[in-house]
């Protein structure tokens, strides 16, 4: 089986939620990413790619309790699978290699 | 501090359109509360219907050769024939339809051009009709029968 590497979005997400732990909701999620990379996050698009990397074993998720302030809808929890972990390593190496060597991207030094 | 009414359209129509959608409905209800604005909770609405619509473009779905399940069509085949209503609109929902438009603009153009306005206000009745039909529409069951390229690989 090819290895799987993440699309820019996926490892973001994948990040944000190694970074929140056992607090990792969509919206804790979508925050996360807002604050940290300053991208601005569609909650749609996040449970889809979610979803998605569910699908492919890399995330896992729990529903929670319903809340009041949330009408009556329960948070859904993501936690990030082993396989998970090791697809953001892989895809970290991917990019590292493709950094090195690149004369136009090396930084000058003062 | 809830300072909002949440927009019980977005709401139903999430509802409608995004299969699984709770926890996401969930987090725009708690967003919203917390102070975003409308325009900011339908931009996430809209862009979660389009992300749902075009997910499910992409599903492999298998072809439907027969209308019904062979024993269905057994006992449907000793059945007498039934006349069936037809939608003359074509609109997939009946009673939602193109021709009482088409009517009354032709009425409009021959026998009282000055009475514009009654045919504008119509078109603008139908299309809220429309819209309040559908987002009140009763769920499917359930997800259509898919299957997957893995799945369907073992």
């Amino acid at each position: 089986m090819p290895r799987r590497l993440l699309t820019d979005f996926e490892l973001m997400l994948v990040l944000a939620i190694l970074r929140l732990g056992d607090d990792a909701y969509g919206v804790q999620i979508a925050r996360e990413i807002e604050t940290t990379a300053g991208r601005r996050v569609l909650l749609g698009a996040a449970y889809a790619a979610l979803d998605r990397l569910e699908d492919n074993g890399l995330v896992s998720s729990r529903t929670g309790s319903p809340t009041p302030e949330r009408g009556g809808r329960a948070k859904r929890f993501f936690r990030v699978t082993a396989r998970g972990v090791q697809a953001a390593r892989l895809t970290r190496q991917a990019l590292v290699t493709l950094w090195q060597d690149v004369p136009q991207l090396t930084e000058k030094r003062v | 501090m809830t300072h909002h009414t949440m927009p019980r359209l977005a709401l139903a129509l999430l509802g409608r359109f995004v299969p699984e959608s709770d926890a996401l409905a969930g987090d725009l209800i708690e967003e919203f509360q917390r102070g975003k604005s409308r325009i900011w909770l339908w931009l996430q609405v809209a862009a979660a219907i389009a992300t749902s619509l075009l997910k499910r473009s992409r599903t492999i779905r298998p072809l439907r050769l027969v209308e019904v399940q062979p024993a269905d069509a057994l006992e449907r085949s000793t059945r007498r024939y039934r006349d069936r209503s037809v939608n003359l609109g074509a609109s997939p929902l009946p009673g939602v339809g193109g021709l009482g438009l088409v009517s009354l603009a032709m009425f409009v153009t021959c026998a009282a051009p000055h009475a514009w306005w009654l045919f504008l206000a119509s078109a603008l009745a139908g299309v809220s009709l429309g819209v309040v039909m559908i987002a009140m529409r009763p769920p499917s069951p359930g997800p259509p029968l898919t299957i997957r390229p893995e799945a369907a690989a073992r």
